[in-house]
């Protein structure tokens, strides 16, 4: 392990703390604007995290162990996943980090304990917004595996930093990249539970997945599910960004590069939060069971992905 | 130039129809026009060159030979008698109310355009052009057939229209396919079929069973080949009877036309090996699907449209036979059966406008007191049915006898089977003429049946057609004949 | 004058167009949608020919576009809109033997099989190049895709609207694999702009929601087959 890599892991982990809230609050204000509001502000979401981080913890009387580390297991693997995706500068990768199947396995975690968590307290919200986080995610794998199955065919490697920086085997082409976009979009909306899966604005009991899920949490652990969240969304925005548009990528460590890096990783995260918010704003959240229409079609585009790079 | 004639007449004809105020004007028109193509094609069999060269200036789009004229002839003749026909029932209809006065315009149109049309198509050289004819052929007749706007006419229409379109589409292919076939022959590419079937014997095997194959499935659905017959049975028992038996009689004809066209072409190259035996499997499918739908069938012009079905198989396994002797009588089946099934339906049409509606719903006929109240009718269903289930001396009987006796020396077991099912399906008619046409009712019952006055010009036509079949039955014209073999030859079998 | 590798990759581009709208077209519920985004699958294809175009020059390639956008891209979509409007119908929640998301997965295998089949017949043939063969499978592959919404839908409407997509996939493949004279072209276009009018008039007699209509029916005895309902 080198200097540039433990100097890449305080960039990154610093930078998507940093950024991740101003993109969640930044699609809640285009959201708003779309309904013809003019919405919080883009820092409100630093502000209430903020507040709750210095707020008391409850815990329900029937909550168990579970219920006090799973914030910060949450928070640790998500985190860890960040590793993966190189937001602003690409070192070399070291050991398995950036291994794409670690990745997923890292998200399914952080997933796993969530949905422990939901089920400890004992509330029916909780359990709810469990059994039916679990059902999603159980019809989304197949679909999220064919995904990244594609994205390791086209690049011909696994590793998330050789495809960013482009130094993999196999080079897309435009059409490929299309394809590969949609389907990474429609992965970002279903794993961060966001319109038609889920409504991460509402606390309605027949509705909700992800915040039923976090109902029974509080005070800094609150904060930390939230945080975690928004950074689960910042990095997978991040390698949607970066593996289709990885304009501006610093590939050495300097100031200035990296500097111009924030920036640009910025501006098109901003407008990915807009395409994000505008498609929200588009539909409407669908029934459960017509989710898999959604699904399918993600799966459809990854595979023929899959089926082009086999046969031509 | 002749077929400008044939395109002036329809002008005239439509402008005729737009004019008019009245039903029978209107149907003058398309009588006299279905009159006059009768003419014509009499007068460029007798008296033109068959192959016509070059007749229509600057176009090699179309061309006339035999097997198109001896199409058009068919078609012509049932168009004539239908138009007669349509004079009496039409007017029935619009006195019932099942069709609105404002709806005669647009029928009578579409009568016309629709005759104009097959004609096009069955002169058309390019196969592109025959498929766009044949495909505005499906259009139109389903406008015929919706235009009771019933509900069921028009699911019945939509029906014919989806399945016959969405497998065009397919044919379409086919013949792009075959075109791109035709541009590796010595020949630059052309459509054109006897440029096509000129240039056959170099064409690649294996790119001809797939263009064949997708040939195949749109001209199968418009001449109601198993598994695309679906449409068939409730387009033909909803249309108004004298469109059914145009629909029975021509329309089915120009789907076996265009696959006995491409059929000609793939018979040159060793891909009609496998081609034959899928058609002769297509037909005995076809013959079985139809002869067991006909057992259990309780409305007459459903039986009548089954029994369509039915020929169209045994068509298709004359087809596959392909001997000169088998196509040859496959060709006299087509004319024989397209006769006699227009006269069953004009027979079915009056029975139809006896009870309908009186007593029965509309998918079970009750039909009693048959010979007081219609025995011209009766009478044309007990020998219309006699004629397609091959009795001697009605032609059917020849051609499907001979047709059996080829297909005898391909495969006795194949042979046994078709039997087997002519058999069932002739058995299905016989029942239920013998159930219905005894049916009595008793006395006192007597006055709740109207009888139903069948005007002169519905009489005509059956008493024409069934006369005519006799004659060619006993006679078997000879000059007739020749011009059959002749198309034989020029299909190179 | 732009380079020939350019233009492939324009059209390759095109060509994922061309997916996206066929699957979205096989798996949306929204009637309004499948319209217009048959018009930008229309307008796709007239770019495709523009392109081609540039690349051949051949002045059939741009007459084809010129009356695909007329009519593909203007007037039938104008029509479905104005009768959809009529009908007052919006969703599209019925349908038969398939539903949209196994439509999405069959007509995934459809495409590997029409690829594996069609590799098989034109080898050796001038069109076996990559380009204009993955033209040839894609317009295939969007014909028996729109096959499937034709015969998986209830709507007449929508079926006809699979039945113009289907029209789409045979232009696509005859745009690739040979060339037509202008006057066949010309006449299909005539034939589908009838047919689109003929069965979109006539939805309006099975689709419709409005009370006369069904009013006018129900005075014809024809009409009155038990467990009818609509």
């Amino acid at each position: 392990m080198n200097v540039d890599f433990i100097l890449y892991i305080a960039i990154n982990t610093l930078v998507v703390l940093a950024i991740a809230p101003l993109f969640v609050s930044m699609i809640k204000k285009v959201k708003a604007w779309t309904q013809g509001r003019s919405g919080p502000s883009v820092f409100q979401t630093y502000a209430s995290l903020r507040k709750l981080l210095t707020k008391e913890v409850i815990y329900s009387p029937s909550s168990s162990r579970i219920m006090r580390i799973t914030p910060l297991i949450t928070i640790a693997s998500i985190l860890v996943a960040a590793l993966f995706v190189p937001l602003i500068f690409v070192p070399e990768p070291v050991g398995g980090i950036g291994n794409i199947i670690l990745f997923l396995y890292l998200l399914a975690l952080a997933r796993f304990f969530m949905a422990l968590a939901g089920l400890d307290a004992g509330s029916s919200f909780g359990g709810m917004g469990s059994s039916r986080e679990m059902s999603i995610s159980a019809i989304i794998e197949p679909t999220t595996i064919i995904v990244f199955a594609a994205l390791a065919f086209v690049f011909k490697t696994l590793n998330i930093f050789d495809m960013v920086s482009r130094m993999a085997p196999g080079l897309p082409a435009a059409p490929t990249l299309i394809l590969i976009s949609i389907s990474l979009f429609i992965i970002l909306i279903v794993e961060t539970s966001r319109i038609p899966i889920d409504n991460p604005e509402t606390h309605l009991e027949l509705t909700m997945i992800h915040e039923g899920m976090i109902l029974e949490q509080s005070g800094r652990n609150l904060a930390l599910m939230e945080l975690a969240a928004a950074v689960k969304l910042t990095v997978l925005m991040g390698l949607l960004i970066n593996l289709i548009v990885p304009l501006g990528l610093a590939t050495s460590l300097t100031l200035i590069g990296i500097l111009i890096a924030v920036i640009l990783f910025v501006i098109k995260g901003s407008i990915l939060a807009g395409i994000i918010a505008i498609f929200e704003s588009s539909m409407a959240k669908k029934r459960f069971f017509q989710l898999p229409s959604l699904f399918a079609m993600a799966f459809f585009f990854s595979t023929l992905i899959i089926i082009i790079e086999v046969f031509s | 130039m002749i077929l400008l004639a044939f395109i002036a007449v329809t002008l005239l004809a439509l402008v005729i129809i737009i004019l008019s105020h009245n039903h029978l004007r209107m149907n003058t028109a398309c009588i006299l026009q279905a009159l006059i193509f009768v003419i014509l094609t009499a007068y460029i069999v007798m008296f033109r060159q068959i192959p016509v060269e070059s007749f229509f200036i600057g176009s090699e789009y179309f061309f006339i030979d035999h097997l198109g004229i001896f199409e058009v002839g068919i078609a012509t003749i049932i168009f004539t008698c239908a138009a007669l026909y349509a004079r009496g029932y039409i007017e029935g209809l619009v006195e019932s109310g099942e069709l609105e006065k404002g709806s005669l315009k647009l029928f009578y149109v579409a009568w016309t355009l629709l005759l104009l049309v097959i004609v096009l198509a069955f002169f058309s050289d390019n196969l592109a052009l025959f498929w766009i004819f044949a495909e505005l052929t499906t259009i139109i007749s389903a406008m015929l057939i919706a235009i009771l706007s019933a509900r069921e006419n028009i699911d019945a229409a939509i029906k014919y229209i989806f399945i016959a379109s969405v497998s065009m589409l397919f044919t379409f292919v086919g013949f792009i396919f075959l075109f791109e076939i035709s541009r590796t022959s010595p020949d630059a590419g052309s459509l054109n079929w006897t440029d096509l079937i000129q240039h056959a014997s170099v064409f690649p095997p294996g790119m001809m069973l797939a263009a064949f194959a997708l040939i195949f499935i749109g001209l199968a659905a418009k001449s109601g080949i198993f598994p695309f017959h679906t449409w068939l049975p409730a387009a033909h028992a909803k249309a108004p009877s004298a469109v059914s038996a145009i629909l029975s009689g021509v329309l089915l004809n120009v789907g076996i036309y265009g696959i006995i066209r491409v059929y000609a072409i793939v018979h040159q190259t060793p891909a009609a090996g496998i081609v034959a035996p899928m058609l002769m499997l297509f037909g005995i499918l076809t013959v079985g699907i139809a002869a067991f739908s006909m057992l259990p069938q309780k409305n007459l012009k459903k039986l009548v449209a089954f029994s369509s079905v039915e020929n169209m198989g045994i068509l298709l396994i004359g087809l596959a036979i392909s001997t000169p002797i088998a196509l040859f009588w496959m060709l006299f089946q087509i004319m024989a059966h397209s006769l006699t099934k227009a006269s069953l339906f004009f027979s079915s049409g009056i029975l139809h406008r006896q009870y309908a509606g009186q007593f029965s719903s509309d998918t079970v006929d009750d039909i009693r007191d048959v010979f007081r109240l219609q025995p011209l009718a009766a009478w044309g269903i007990i020998l219309g049915g006699l004629a397609i289930i091959a009795l001697p001396p009605f032609p059917i009987f020849f051609s499907e006898f001979f047709i059996m006796l080829q297909l005898g020396a391909v495969s006795l077991w194949v042979l046994v089977i078709t039997l087997f099912l002519l058999f069932i399906a002739a058995g299905a008619l016989g029942y239920f003429v013998i159930t219905n046409f005894t049916k009595v009712s008793g006395p006192g019952a007597d006055d709740d049946i109207k009888h139903y006055h069948t005007p002169v010009s519905m009489k005509i036509p059956i008493i024409f057609l069934l006369a005519l079949l006799l004659i060619i039955g006993i006679l078997l014209p000879h000059p007739g004949m020749e011009f059959i073999s002749q198309i034989v030859t020029e299909l190179k079998f | 004058m732009i380079d020939t590798s350019t233009i492939e990759g324009i059209i390759r581009i095109l060509f994922v167009g061309i997916i996206i709208t066929a699957a979205y077209i096989i798996s949306t519920r929204n009637l309004l949608s499948v319209v217009s985004v048959y018009a930008v699958q229309s307008l796709t294809l007239v770019f495709i020919a523009l392109a081609l175009y540039s690349l051949e020059g051949s002045l059939v390639l741009l007459a084809i576009a010129i009356i695909t956008f007329f009519s593909k891209v203007l007037i039938i979509p104008y029509f479905i809109t104005t009768i959809q409007e009529r009908i007052r119908i919006k969703r599209d929640i019925e349908f038969h033997f398939l539903n949209p998301t196994t439509s999405l997965l069959i007509s995934m295998v459809l495409m590997l099989v029409i690829y594996m089949v069609l590799s098989r017949i034109m080898q050796g043939t001038p069109a076996r190049e990559s380009l204009f063969f993955f033209g040839a499978v894609l317009g295939i592959s969007l014909m028996l895709m729109g096959m499937m919404v034709t015969f998986s839908r209830k709507r007449v409407i929508t079926k006809a609207l699979g039945f113009l997509s289907m029209e789409n996939g045979v232009l696509l493949f005859g745009l690739f694999v040979t060339e037509l004279p202008f006057i066949i072209e010309f006449l299909i276009i005539i034939d589908l702009i009838i047919l689109v009018l003929l069965t979109t008039i006539l939805s309006v007699g099975i689709d419709s929601t409005l009370e006369d209509y069904h009013q006018r029916l129900h005075r014809f005895h024809l009409w009155e087959e038990p467990g009818e309902d609509s």
